[in-house]
C-alpha cells in the first residue's frame, strides 16, 4: 500500500467524537439516535463486522425527562442470584443513586444483544452534569441535535424580563397574587 | 410345533439380517486409508502440461497468437519461446543417448530479448512523457523502472499464458525467464506486424499496469515540504503556510489530523493531507501539493488510445526536479486534449 493509501484509510476509519446534551430529553426516544452514532450506522462504509463506530459523550444526564407517570411506574429489575435476591427499583430511586444509569440502560437495552454490544457501549461516555473533563472535551468535533426543544421555565425569567412582559390587565392594588 | 405366524416372524428377522445395511461398511475406512497414504507422500509436485498425452505444442503456439489477436510469424514466435537453457539441455540429452554431434533446428531468443527490451524502454518512456508532460524526469524514470521491472513483466507474461509454452530447463518457470520471453514476444511482433502494432501491444499490456496505481508511490520523494517550497520559490511564490484544517479524537491513540497548505499571497489551498500526527499530515499535504503541480492526481485517467505516431520523440525529455517551475513548462497538449483529439479523429 502506498503512503497516500495508508493515510487515506486512516482518515476513513478515524473515530469522531459527538456531544449530546441530555437536558429535557427522553432517554428511551434518544437511544436509537445515540445507537446510530455508536455503531457508525450513519457512515457509507458501515458493515456489521467493520469496527467503524464513533464515540458519544452525553452530558447533563441528570436533567433527563420522562413522560407522565414514568418515573414512578418504570421499574428496574435486579437479581443477586441468591434466593430472595430479586429487587425492583423505581426509576426515580435509581436516578437518585446514579444519574447516569437510566441513560446507559436505555441505550444498552435498545441495542440488539450480541458479542459487540459491550464493546460498543465502551464508546458511550455519560456525565451527570456539564462538568466533562477537559481532555474529553478536546476530542469532540460534532454536536448531535437534541430531539426536543428545551422549554424555558418560569424560574429562568429574570425580574427585568417579567417587568417588561406585556400585560393585558392591571391588577387592583389590594389583589393578592401569592402569599 | 411352530405356528405359521411365528415362522413368518423368524423369516422376516433372518431376511433383515441378510441384507443388513444400505451402505458399504468398507468404503469409509478405505477412503481414510487412501487419504493417509496420500498425505504421507507429501504435497503433489507440479507437472508440466506437456507431459500430458494430448499436448500439441504447434496448435498451442497457434492458439496463443490468435488469443492475443495478433498475426505472428510462427517461426519467430517459436524462436521467441526458446530459451538458451532448453537448447543446452536437449543437446546434453542427445549426447547421453550417444549422438556425437547433436543437431537441433532451434535458435534461442537472446537477440529478440535485447531488441524487445530496447523497444519496450523506448515506448514506455515516450508514452509516459506524452501523457505526463508535467511530471519531472526523475518521476518518469522511476515509473519506467517499475513498468519494466522483472516483477511487472513476469506478471504480465504469466497472465497472457506464456509459462506452459516456454521451452526452458527450469520448471516451474522462473520470473526472469517469463519477463525475457515477454520481451522477445514483442520483438517477434515488431518483425511480424511492424512497430505500430507492437507499440499498441506494449500500451495495452504493459502500460495498463499503472492504471489504478498511485503514481507518486513509485517515486520516493525525500523531504517533500522542502521540495514544494523550492519549486514555488522558482515561481516567486512564498513557501506555503500550513494550517490545521481539522482533527478528530485529538487526545486518543486513533487521532487524525488534517493539514492544509495555503499560499500566503492569495490565501488559496494548494494541498490537503491527513495523518496520525500533525507532521505526517503536513508531509502528506506537501505531497498532495506536488501531485497537483505534477498533474498526477489520485483519480488520473490515462488516454489508453494513443498510437505510435501520437507519442513524443525519443529525444524529448521532461524537466528535471531541480529546474522544474510553472514558467519553464513546455507548451504540450494535456491528457484530456490528447484524448479528445483521438476521439474526434476516430468519429
Amino acid at each position: 500500500m502506498s503512503q497516500f493509501g495508508r493515510v487515506k484509510q486512516w482518515n476513513t476509519f478515524a473515530r469522531c467524537w459527538h456531544l449530546f446534551d441530555a437536558t429535557w430529553q427522553n432517554p428511551l426516544q434518544c437511544s436509537p439516535l445515540i445507537e446510530k452514532y455508536l455503531k457508525g450506522l450513519h457512515k457509507p462504509i458501515y458493515h456489521p463486522f467493520v469496527d467503524c463506530g464513533d464515540h458519544v459523550v452525553i452530558m447533563n444526564s441528570k436533567q433527563i425527562a420522562f413522560p407522565g407517570e414514568e418515573w414512578r411506574r418504570r421499574v428496574y429489575f435486579h437479581h443477586t442470584g441468591y434466593s430472595g435476591g430479586a429487587s425492583w427499583t423505581p426509576a426515580w430511586e435509581l436516578h437518585e443513586k446514579d444519574p447516569t444509569m437510566i441513560f446507559r440502560k436505555a441505550v444498552y437495552h435498545y441495542m440488539k444483544g450480541n458479542l459487540f454490544r459491550r464493546v460498543v457501549m465502551e464508546r458511550l461516555h455519560i456525565y451527570p452534569d456539564s462538568n466533562v473533563p477537559e481532555e474529553i472535551m478536546e476530542n469532540i468535533t460534532n454536536q448531535i441535535q437534541p430531539l426536543r426543544p428545551i422549554p424555558k421555565t418560569l424560574d429562568s425569567y429574570s425580574n427585568e424580563e417579567i417587568e417588561k412582559y406585556p400585560k393585558i390587565i392591571d391588577y387592583p392594588q389590594d389583589y393578592l397574587l401569592s402569599k | 410345533m411352530l405356528s405359521l405366524r411365528t415362522t413368518n416372524c423368524v423369516l422376516k428377522v433372518l431376511k433383515t439380517a441378510r441384507n443388513e445395511q444400505s451402505f458399504h461398511r468398507w468404503l469409509a475406512p478405505t477412503l481414510r486409508e487412501l487419504k493417509r497414504r496420500k498425505d504421507s507422500q507429501g504435497p503433489e509436485k507440479p507437472v508440466h502440461r506437456k507431459s500430458f498425452l494430448e499436448w500439441n505444442y504447434d496448435s498451442e503456439i497457434y492458439a496463443f497468437s490468435k488469443r492475443l489477436g495478433e498475426d505472428f510469424n510462427n517461426d519467430l514466435l517459436l524462436k521467441a519461446f526458446t530459451e538458451r537453457s532448453y537448447i543446452i539441455d536437449e543437446e546434453e540429452k542427445q549426447k547421453s543417448v550417444g549422438i556425437e554431434q547433436p543437431t537441433l533446428n532451434l535458435i534461442d531468443n537472446k537477440e529478440l530479448v535485447a531488441k524487445g527490451s530496447e523497444f519496450i524502454d523506448d515506448i514506455v518512456k515516450r508514452y509516459l512523457r506524452t501523457v505526463l508532460p508535467r511530471l519531472p524526469e526523475e518521476g518518469i524514470i522511476e515509473l519506467h523502472k517499475y513498468l519494466t521491472s522483472v516483477e511487472t513483466l513476469s506478471h504480465v507474461s504469466y497472465h497472457i499464458g506464456t509459462p506452459e509454452l516456454i521451452l526452458c530447463a527450469d520448471f516451474p518457470v522462473e520470473k526472469l525467464t517469463m519477463a525475457n520471453v515477454l520481451k522477445s514476444i514483442i520483438a517477434a511482433l515488431i518483425e511480424s506486424s511492424g512497430e505500430n502494432r507492437a507499440a499498441i501491444f506494449v500500451r495495452d499490456f504493459i502500460l495498463t499496469q499503472i492504471a489504478d496505481k498511485d503514481l507518486l508511490q513509485f517515486w520516493d520523494l525525500q523531504h517533500p515540504i522542502k521540495l514544494l517550497s523550492d519549486i514555488l520559490a522558482r515561481d516567486n511564490i512564498q513557501s506555503p503556510e500550513p494550517r490545521l484544517v481539522g482533527c478528530s479524537g485529538k487526545n486518543t491513540i486513533l487521532a487524525c489530523f488534517r493539514v492544509g497548505l495555503y499560499t500566503p499571497h492569495n490565501k488559496q489551498i494548494i494541498g490537503l493531507g491527513v495523518g496520525e500526527t500533525v507532521d505526517i499530515a503536513h508531509e502528506m499535504a506537501a505531497i498532495d501539493g506536488l501531485r497537483q503541480l505534477f498533474g498526477t492526481p489520485e483519480n488520473i485517467l490515462f488516454p489508453y488510445n494513443l498510437e505510435l505516431e501520437q507519442l513524443c520523440a525519443s529525444t524529448d525529455k521532461n524537466l528535471s526536479v531541480n529546474e522544474w517551475s510553472q514558467k519553464n513548462l513546455p507548451v504540450q497538449p494535456t491528457n484530456f486534449e490528447l484524448h479528445q483529439v483521438k476521439m474526434t479523429s476516430s468519429c
